[in-house]
């Protein structure tokens, strides 16, 4: 009797066991055939990973990241991110700037049609920009890139007008940078943000691809655009997974359910490297690192203080540990991505704490009564440093923690949610230290981020203000001009890296990591070979 | 009894306002709003924009009542982050929490009857210790951790078990799929009410076995097995429906864990989305529905349990 | 008369009482796997408690090892991906999370021993009001607030140890409810009561040590359960922040490292795990030992 027991549940584990195994097995004799059926050049599927359910609409004040991989892919811009990182066209096939610079007009493509079959004319430009971007009641995405941007017109069909209030040479850099166009014809008297409809369930636009099938939590599946202006693609699908977690996308691009994507975490990175069957890339990107100090503070004014903590810390081997290596020492803000404008010949702030010590005393902050914290007028250099919990920032500031401590400023870690930081140091200005990184247009235009204009309120965090720098960025952005701009940008990074508005890191690069049977994908970061995913085909 | 059920009734419409009151005012009047949530490049105007388009301008009491108007008419709302009505977005999720804790019952329930029912007949004995010491690891372990280690063995090393998702459904759908994204997560889920259930039945089984009655039936020469079965086991089920009750918060809660581990799209994930992304109608809607859904399954058990107990019944 | 009546029935409690905490001791020490855990849990909390003062190197600092180095005498966990000693984190985060747990269980310890003693001793009104809410506590799948409220409010340590400490009391306060029923019918409550005495006094002189053992058995389970809750919004990044190092954030920051360094999630997850399993058996140990029936045993 109690033996039948026994032999019943172990019959029934085993039957689990048996039914989970027969199961796996299955899957990759599957997974197999799909792969030697993917033989031709064209045809074949290519899955992405997003980590959170997408908009269908780039101008949607919550269309983030998972949303732009998709919308840069159905969609169309003016411009988009060239081979060689100069803006290439896209809907508009020339453009030019009028003599004051004030006018911008761009020649569209004749022979665009929409998903749905209605033609694409200069009408849905003039509708995007004028309704949608610049109608400041909406807060749509990216706008503040248009703040000059007084009104589009179009003249014909096929032609349009962008007129400025001052000139902004990076005009045609903005406009490749989820900047697409979407339809007139179905957003016309709509709420633009209301439209669920085509925002969440039908998106029509003029891209290579267009929808297939959403599941909410789960996937987008996108197929061939036979009528697609250029060459048709060379895949049949695009299939975006919805998988939130970082390891699962590890897990899923070694056993082949991934096909390409910029790998955030890096610590992976040495078990990717060593699979078969997958490549592993690193992507200049126009990003870059940046520790600042509150500037309304008279402390942090001293800018000996600021390039004290630049020396202070080692950063070449947090890039070493914490980015596995992909990155470089950053001097100033233009990244080596932008390679026409990127210099390196500035003052450098190699890794030195005995320099940062004496800095620290120039500046008058010594430690008196050796408590090992540098103190002037008898108080500690206290520095609350305040961080968003996001990728690497945590594990980041507490290393860069730790070397600042090591030349005697008493620096707290404060780590908090990302919206909360969002609040306190950027909405509220009311922070002591923070770190975080841009990513911005590829146009060497830093205006918004270290301008007077914008030390009271807008993204110059750290209250920035030289009134050099400002005649610098002003001049810059205004030239159309290349060898003009050339050098107003290298005497701008000169004064970048003698002044430190931000103590500048790195330029991260991205790890790109791809399986090896997909081809054709530029040598660019991945966000930008997007828009040139019709190229991509399968390999043998 | 429809009189005891009208009570409960009454007392989970209070409860229900008690929670969204509370948290409603938790979630307005904490730092950092939906506007800390756009890219941290937005401008001023930007923010701005959005403040006034999802009308956060308005006072928080103003905008509490006109939430309660609404979502007595059913009406909870418009996500902020996607502008699609907040019952839509719950509606998609809700059925995959379901799914996953209604097979984690069902799996508990069989599996900690079984156990439970061995370490009672093999009082004392080897099996008995094995069953009991293995409830208490399974209460102790840290359930994500474990899940990590699952992954570990069966996704990387093995590559028996998909380690993320809910499987392919609709035209794809196939059964051994769906298994197989379950089985892990599923798993993991139980260990956090199968040790209870293996103890309940476990003290409720030896507390039969000793009656009278029983003796009665063994006395009379019923088969041991009929003993065990027709008398023994059916009268230490019904203690065991009531715990059913019990439970399910803590297994809801479980799910949170369980889901976020195995990318599984229930509510679970939803309720992280939404406070991450401070969206404010659909964390209401999401404490709304769950608050409801334990007030009914809780009802149901009361039900049932009257229905099965007779001394409930006679009381009514 | 009366007076000395009730004098001879306390002398008696008071010899039972005394009587019973021997027994429970004895009790223990039948149940061996109980017994090992109690003297496991000493050796843990002196570990950790005294541990930090004796090893050399800080929990924060950057050692010469490098990240992700392999286990040596001078790092005997090896160093982690920033490249600081594991075994100095092992030792305070083992100390921060004990004292999440110790904190959390004693904030419940006092909510649940009020609302439960004060429910069943005053009855009517009271008792109607608290129960409701404490069932309605035990209604909600409370994880749900937890994740909200720790996302919106933020993760300092305090709210950590307040968010579980208001989760975890409802079983205390039921517990403690059921003995109270029980006790204040006994006679020497009673006359206590007839006597005069306020209803603090009766419950803290007559009442609460009377149910002492069953809060410290709610007590040592609760513990457990607070370290597990602890680490499981660690997992949702909603515990005690970095660079402060717990077991449970430790746990969570291996996690990318599964890959690449798979034992920085086993050290700490074990120790969690033998821990909790610890406090469980004690737990039910003492439970047992304190059961009328397990003289019959």
């Amino acid at each position: 009797m109690n033996k039948k027991w026994w032999v019943f549940l172990s019959a029934a584990l085993m039957a689990l066991f048996l039914a989970a195994c027969s199961y796996g097995g299955e899957e990759e004799a599957e997974g197999e055939a799909t792969a030697s059926s993917e033989e031709a050049v064209s045809g074949g599927k290519v899955s992405i990973p997003i980590v959170a359910d997408p908009t269908f609409n780039p101008w949607h004040p919550s269309a983030y990241a998972e949303s732009n991989v998709i919308n840069r892919v159905i969609f169309d811009g003016l411009t988009k991110p060239g081979k060689d990182l100069v803006p290439a066209p896209d809907l508009a096939e020339s453009w030019e700037t009028s003599e004051d610079g004030l006018t911008w007009t761009f020649q569209l493509r004749d022979d665009v049609t929409w998903h749905d079959g209605e033609p694409f004319t200069s009408e849905d430009v003039v509708f995007t920009f004028n309704d949608i971007t610049l109608n400041e009641e909406l807060g749509a995405n990216s706008a503040s890139y248009f703040g000059q941007v007084e009104s589009v017109e179009a003249d014909g069909d096929y032609t349009v007008m962008f007129n400025l209030s001052s000139p902004v040479a990076a005009l045609p850099a903005y406009l490749s940078f989820n900047t697409e166009i979407i339809p007139e014809h179905i957003f016309q008297g709509e709420d633009p943000w209301d439209l669920t409809s085509f925002n969440k369930e039908n998106p029509v636009g003029t891209g290579p691809f267009k929808l297939k099938s959403y599941t909410s939590g789960q996937s987008v599946v996108l197929e061939r655009n036979e009528e697609y202006f250029g060459d048709a693609a060379n895949l049949d699908e695009v299939e975006y997974k919805i998988l939130p977690d970082a390891n699962t996308h590890v897990a899923q691009l070694l056993s082949g359910e991934l096909s390409i994507f910029a790998l955030d975490d890096t610590s992976a990175v040495e078990r990717i490297e060593s699979a078969d069957g997958v490549d592993v890339d690193g992507r200049d990107t126009n990003r870059f690192f940046w520790l600042i100090v509150n500037q309304q503070e008279e402390r942090f004014q001293d800018v000996k203080v600021r390039q004290a903590m630049e020396h202070a810390l080692d950063r070449q081997n947090i890039i070493d540990t914490v980015l596995q290596g992909y990155g470089t020492i950053a001097d100033a803000g233009i990244t080596p991505a932008l390679s026409e404008y990127y210099t390196d010949d500035v003052k450098q702030y190699p890794f030195d704490p005995e320099e940062a010590k004496k800095l620290l005393a120039e500046a008058g902050w010594e430690d008196t009564n050796g408590d090992g914290f540098v103190d002037k007028d008898g108080e500690n250099f206290e520095i609350i440093f305040d961080i968003g919990i996001q990728g690497d920032l945590e594990a980041i500031a507490q290393l860069v923690q730790q070397y600042l401590i090591d030349v005697g400023l008493d620096v707290q870690l404060n780590t908090m949610d990302w919206n909360t930081m969002i609040d306190k140091v950027v909405i509220q200005r009311d922070y002591a230290m923070t770190l975080n990184w841009w990513r911005y247009p590829p146009d060497p235009d830093l205006k918004a981020y270290m301008h007077s204009d914008f030390a009271e309120q807008g993204n110059n965090i750290p209250a920035y203000q030289n009134e050099e720098m400002d005649k610098l960025l002003d001049a810059g952005a205004e030239t159309s001009d290349v060898e003009e701009r050339k050098e107003i940008y290298t005497e701008a990074q000169k004064l970048m890296a003698e002044e430190l508005p931000y103590m500048f890191l790195w330029y991260p690069q991205e790890v790109q990591v791809k399986r090896s049977d997909i081809d054709g994908v530029p040598e660019l970061a991945f966000g930008d070979t997007l828009h040139y995913i019709q190229e991509w085909y399968m390999a043998e | 009894m429809i009189r005891f059920l009208l009570n409960r009734f009454g007392q989970s419409i209070i409860l229900l306002f008690i929670v969204t009151v509370i948290t409603f005012f938790l979630i307005n009047l904490a730092p950092g709003g939906p506007t800390g949530v756009m890219r941290m490049d937005a401008s001023p105007d930007e923010r701005q924009a959005v403040i006034e388009r999802l009308g956060l301008d308005q006072p928080v009491i103003v905008r509490y009542f006109e939430w309660v108007g609404n979502a007595v008419t059913g009406d909870l709302g418009t996500s902020f982050n996607s502008s699609e009505a907040v019952v839509e977005r719950i509606a998609e999720r809700l059925p995959y929490t379901m799914e996953l804790t209604v097979f984690t019952i069902i799996f508990s329930v069989i599996a900690g009857i079984i156990l439970g029912v061995i370490s009672a007949l093999k009082r004392g004995k080897a099996a008995d210790h094995v069953i009991n010491f293995s409830s208490v690891i399974g209460l102790s372990v840290p359930s994500f951790w474990l899940g990590l280690m699952l992954i570990l063995l069966f996704s990387v090393e093995l590559g028996w078990l998909p380690s993320s998702g809910v499987g392919p459904r609709g035209a794809d759908f196939d059964f051994g799929g769906w298994m197989a994204h379950l089985a892990m997560p599923v798993l993991i889920l139980s260990t956090t009410v199968l040790p209870n259930i293996v103890r309940f039945t476990r003290s409720s089984m030896l507390e039969v076995i000793s009656q009278n009655y029983i003796r009665t039936a063994r006395s009379k020469g019923a088969k041991e097995f009929v003993v065990l079965y027709v008398h023994a086991l059916r009268n230490a089920m019904i203690p065991i429906i009531s715990i059913i009750g019990v439970l399910i918060p803590r297994l809801l809660s479980g799910a949170v864990i369980t889901e976020a581990i195995f990318g599984w799209t229930g509510i679970g994930t939803l309720i992280i989305e939404a406070a991450n992304g401070r969206d404010y109608p659909l964390i209401m809607g999401i404490t709304v529905v769950i608050t409801l859904v334990v007030i009914i399954s809780n009802l149901l058990v009361d039900i049932i349990y009257s229905q099965v107990d007779p001394r409930v019944k006679n009381m009514a | 008369m009366l007076g000395a009546s009730i004098k001879e029935d306390m002398e008696e409690q008071h010899r039972k009482k005394e009587k019973r905490r021997f027994v429970l001791l004895t009790r223990l020490k039948q149940n061996k796997v109980a017994f090992l855990s109690l003297w496991f849990l000493v050796v843990v909390h002196a570990v950790v408690f005294i541990g930090p003062v004796l090893w050399p190197i800080t929990p924060d600092e950057l050692t010469d090892a490098g990240a992700l180095a392999g286990w040596t005498l001078q790092h005997p966990f090896g160093t982690d991906d920033l490249g600081r000693d594991v075994f100095a984190r092992m030792l305070h985060g083992g100390r921060v999370t004990l004292l999440v747990g110790l904190c959390a269980m004693l904030f419940s310890l006092i909510i649940g021993t009020i609302i439960g003693a004060c429910a069943g001793f005053f009855g009517k009104v009271v008792e109607a009001v608290l129960m409701r809410i404490t069932e309605a506590m035990m209604a909600i799948p409370n994880f749900f607030f937890v994740l909200v409220a720790l996302t919106v409010l933020g993760t300092t340590p305090f709210m950590v140890v307040l968010v579980i400490a208001l989760t975890g009391w409802v079983e205390i306060a039921r517990v403690v409810y059921g003995e109270t029923l029980k006790w204040k019918e006994y006679e020497f409550v009673e006359a206590a009561n007839a006597a005069g005495a306020s209803a603090k006094r009766i419950l803290l002189k007559y009442v609460v040590p009377q149910i002492l053992p069953s809060i410290i058995v709610s007590g040592t389970l609760a513990i457990a359960w607070a370290i597990l809750t602890e680490s499981a919004i660690s997992y949702l990044g909603l515990g005690i922040q970095p660079p402060t190092p717990t077991w449970g954030n430790m746990l969570q920051n291996s996690q990318q490292y599964i890959w690449t360094a798979p034992i920085l999630g086993v050290l700490p997850g074990v120790a969690i795990t033998i821990v909790v399993l610890a406090y469980n058996f004690l737990g039910d140990g003492l439970r047992d030992a304190l059961d009328p029936r397990f003289a019959k045993k």
